[in-house]
């Protein structure tokens, strides 16, 4: 079971699976010298996370915030103290005060164990930011989060999860290792599927040159979320868009995001704009993914080597704005069971796409009944940034994680009759949320947003 | 020892905070905004930006609505502040009589100026009290308590509780207006006072400047650089995001379900 | 990684207990990995699964997708639940000696 001194820790990648995300992993004797040096490079580059160290002052508003900690109740898991697993060893070799006056103000010297609670506990952190929301001065855990997983990832300490994707993004361009003729065997399939069950003639195409719209779906819409998939295509062919997915780069979403913020989320984004060159595009559509589209809206511009100049846009965007000027026909009878909507943390606190998901649910469904509290204050899935770990203690966690959220779903009613809708437009949060509506036995049935749109278009 | 306190001590203070100060903020420059990592509220105008901080600069909106029970502590806490320091300044420079301007005698402004002082001062001490008491017996904020924590609640509380018994036993411990504008006067000035001078001699002023000292020097090395920290994080994250127009290139729905696209042949369009 | 052997042949797994190369595959490794997820004995609709996935992961090199194993087995979501206990990504691949799935799945 991997645990370390009575910590969880996921599964770790092998020095092979290190390997092939271009990392060599550092030897124990001098792990503890370079993680000083990445972290003394770190807080040179990045202010948020300067000021997240300077700024705290544990006054402990975060906690109940964290649906980590409240699932856990490990203090460690309390978002202002997972941050001092790396702000002690900042005060020690980075500040005055730490080196002359130490463990008094929280400063501790740097040594294996340390490392290891940095890979425990960081990567029990969604990453969601409702801490950053409910701290008084808007310090952003989650760039603690983040600079925590990058210089674990130079250590050579990575999930075997993230380093799969990673090496998956590199060698396929998607998540899930799948390569272009299944691709387009699946899509084929979907589009058999559609006109049986919508009667609606369509295709999918796949890399078509001189496309306007470059729709980008999440790769696990292709094993799991089939709705999903068909819910874009069916959107795309019924306004008429002349549309393609790129094989190059079947994934909205962006591991390297959540782990290695240098090469590997650059490398899938240098991907996209190769793709969107080639085919000629003027727009690119993004589909539900959470951490992909924050890392698409707001890390493409700063990611990529070279100017970027087509729009990128949500497909939910796109569908509110058509509803909002009257061109779509839904019919929400089609949706007729009660649904709840799980807002998506990086939606909602990350990339201000709350209010168009609510235009789209209330036109495609009858009975919309919102979650308190919800918007940007949302509780995460208990799935966020990737922390799908399915080893026995890992899942444990998942289920724990996840209580939060299976409190305000059961909250809302929906599941009352056991035939409820919980929508969850983000690829994770849906890999989350099917086995845990199970666990929390929420009687719900776990969807897409855009899968509900596809079941309300009206055609004739 | 008083002389040094009130003499040497408030130009090394002044040093170190302006300094330190200096030094951290530098520091905080010197690294960057990399990413756009704008949050929740997304205000579409600067105008609305400004609201958002001073919403949190003087409500603490973000705590009100995450932790109420700390707001209270908290904002009552900062609320007292900064009327004491206020009351301070004008005080001491007014010698009491700052309620003139607002049309009253002098006694009696002297009277307001104490009333409020000894006011805000014990309001000051109750939330200190309760910020304290909080974090020794609330689970989740012992949990992130450390020893500085205390130790700088109780240096607050020390300065405050030493302030008050100067306001409510004014006549035993406490000093006047007078000499205390005397003291700072001649701080300015770079001019000594004379040892027998009363700012030198009340023994509860010199340890009320001697801790207030020490807590200026701590200000550059502590979580008191929240006061800045703040609006350095809030720059960074609250921040105006120009969404990109919506609609899609080349695409007429109208066109579109007019030509029946999808509808099967032979079931024919619209 | 580990090896184990199952019938004299050494067959290489990684952390996960997955096969590492899936042309070492045999029914013997389906029948072994068998009670590890739950399974107490394989009937004849979990070879149908089993060699449906291994056709497709030899045509495609990816497990289908879930819709797909469903209609072309003819197994509803619930039955393939109740054949492979641990879920159809993780049971059934492992099983038939696919990798283990990645992404957000």
């Amino acid at each position: 079971m991997p645990t370390y001194k009575d910590m969880v820790q996921p599964v770790r990648a092998t020095e092979n699976d290190m390997k092939k995300i271009h990392i060599d992993p550092t030897p124990d004797d001098q792990k503890c010298d370079k993680a000083l040096q990445y972290l003394d490079e770190m807080r040179k580059k990045f202010r948020s996370f300067v000021t997240a160290m300077e700024s705290c002052v544990k006054c402990g508003a975060c906690a109940e915030n964290c649906h980590t900690y409240l699932g856990t109740k490990d203090p460690n898991n309390i978002p202002t103290n997972r941050a001092e697993l790396i702000r002690k060893i900042y005060k020690r070799y980075f500040t005055l005060e730490g080196r002359w006056f130490g463990k008094l103000v929280g400063a501790e010297d740097i040594s294996l164990d340390v490392i290891e609670q940095w890979y425990s506990y960081f990567y029990q952190c969604s990453e969601c930011r409702r801490c950053a929301r409910s701290c008084p001065f808007g310090i952003d855990t989650c760039e603690v989060t983040f600079v925590g997983r990058q210089i674990l990832h130079w250590l050579g300490i990575v999930p075997k999860l993230h380093a799969s994707v990673g090496a998956a993004m590199e060698k396929v361009g998607n998540h899930t290792n799948l390569p272009k003729p299944g691709l387009v065997d699946t899509l084929e399939f979907l589009a058999d599927d559609i006109l049986e069950e919508f009667g609606v003639e369509m295709t999918f195409p796949v890399d078509k040159p001189n496309s306007d719209i470059l729709y980008i779906p999440s790769s696990a819409d292709f094993l799991l979320n089939e709705y999903t998939l068909k819910g874009a295509g069916l959107f795309f062919s019924y306004i008429g868009a002349n549309w393609t997915i790129p094989s190059i780069v079947a994934e909205a979403g962006n591991f390297g995001y959540l782990f290695d913020q240098r090469f590997t989320q650059r490398h899938n984004v240098m991907r996209l704009l190769d793709a969107a060159q080639n085919l000629g595009v003027k727009k690119i559509v993004w589909g539900e993914c959470g951490h992909g589209w924050r890392a698409a809206k707001m890390y493409i511009p700063t990611m990529a080597d070279r100017p970027v100049p087509w729009p990128i846009t949500h497909i939910h965007d796109e569908v509110a704005y058509y509803i909002n000027t009257n061109q779509l026909k839904l019919d929400p009878t089609k949706n007729s069971k009660p649904v709840t909507l799980h807002d998506p943390c990086n939606y909602a606190r990350a990339c201000d796409l709350q209010e168009n998901l609510r235009t789209v649910m209330k036109a495609s469904v009858v009975d919309f009944r919102e979650m308190t509290p919800n918007k940007d204050w949302t509780f995460c899935c208990g799935g966020g940034s990737g922390i799908l770990f399915d080893d026995p203690e890992m899942y444990q966690r998942r289920i724990q994680l996840s209580a939060k959220k299976a409190e305000l779903v059961r909250a809302t009613g929906v599941g009352a009759d056991g035939n409820g809708i919980l929508c969850a437009p983000c690829s994770i949060c849906k890999a989350q949320l099917y086995p845990m509506v199970e666990e929390h036995k929420l009687g719900v049935e776990v969807k897409g947003l855009i899968d509900l749109v596809g079941k309300a278009l009206v055609w004739k | 020892m008083s002389y040094f306190i009130m003499q040497i001590m408030p130009y090394i203070t002044l040093v170190v905070f302006t300094f330190g100060v200096l030094f951290r903020l530098g520091r905080w420059a010197g690294s960057r905004i990399v990413h756009n990592i704008t949050l929740a509220p997304f205000p579409q105008r600067n105008s609305q930006v400004l609201g958002i901080f001073a919403a949190e600069a003087i409500f603490f909106r973000s705590l009100f609505s995450s932790d109420r029970t700390l707001w209270v502590g908290a904002w009552l806490m900062h609320i007292a502040l900064f009327s004491v320091i206020g009351g301070h300044i004008v005080g001491i420079y007014t010698l009491g009589e700052e309620f003139i301007y607002l049309g009253l005698s002098s006694d009696l402004s002297k009277e307001m100026s104490a009333l409020l002082g000894v006011t805000f001062g014990i309001l000051m001490l109750a939330a200190l009290v309760y910020l304290l008491i909080r974090r020794f017996t609330i689970t989740k904020v012992k949990a992130v308590t450390g020893p500085s924590d205390y130790l700088m609640l109780i240096l607050l509380l020390a300065i405050v509780t030493i302030g008050d018994i100067m306001r409510v036993f004014e006549h035993q411990f406490g000093i006047d207006y007078a000499p205390v504008k005397d003291f700072v006067a001649h701080l300015i000035m770079l001019k000594p006072l004379p040892l027998d001078h009363l700012a030198l001699t009340t023994p509860f002023f010199v340890l009320h400047i001697f801790f207030v000292q020490i807590l200026l020097m701590l200000f550059p090395f502590s979580k008191l650089m929240h006061v800045f920290g703040m609006f350095a994080n809030r720059w960074i994250i609250n921040r105006v995001y120009k969404e990109p127009a919506p609609g899609l290139p080349n695409v007429d729905i109208a066109a579109a379900r007019q030509a029946g696209i999808g509808v099967p042949s032979g079931e024919g369009g619209v | 990684m580990a090896s184990i052997n199952i019938n004299g042949r050494e067959v290489e797994l990684d952390e996960d207990g997955f096969m590492v190369d899936p042309e070492q595959w045999t029914d013997d490794c389906a029948i072994y990995f068998a009670p590890g997820e739950g399974i107490n004995e394989l009937t004849e609709d979990h070879w149908k699964v089993i060699r449906y996935l291994r056709d497709y992961y030899k045509q495609f090199q990816i497990a289908p997708m879930i819709r797909k194993l469903c209609k072309e087995t003819g197994c509803s979501l619930k039955y393939i639940y109740e054949l492979f206990p641990t879920g159809p990504a993780k049971g059934s691949c492992k099983l038939a000696g696919l990798p283990k799935p990645t992404g957000c799945v």
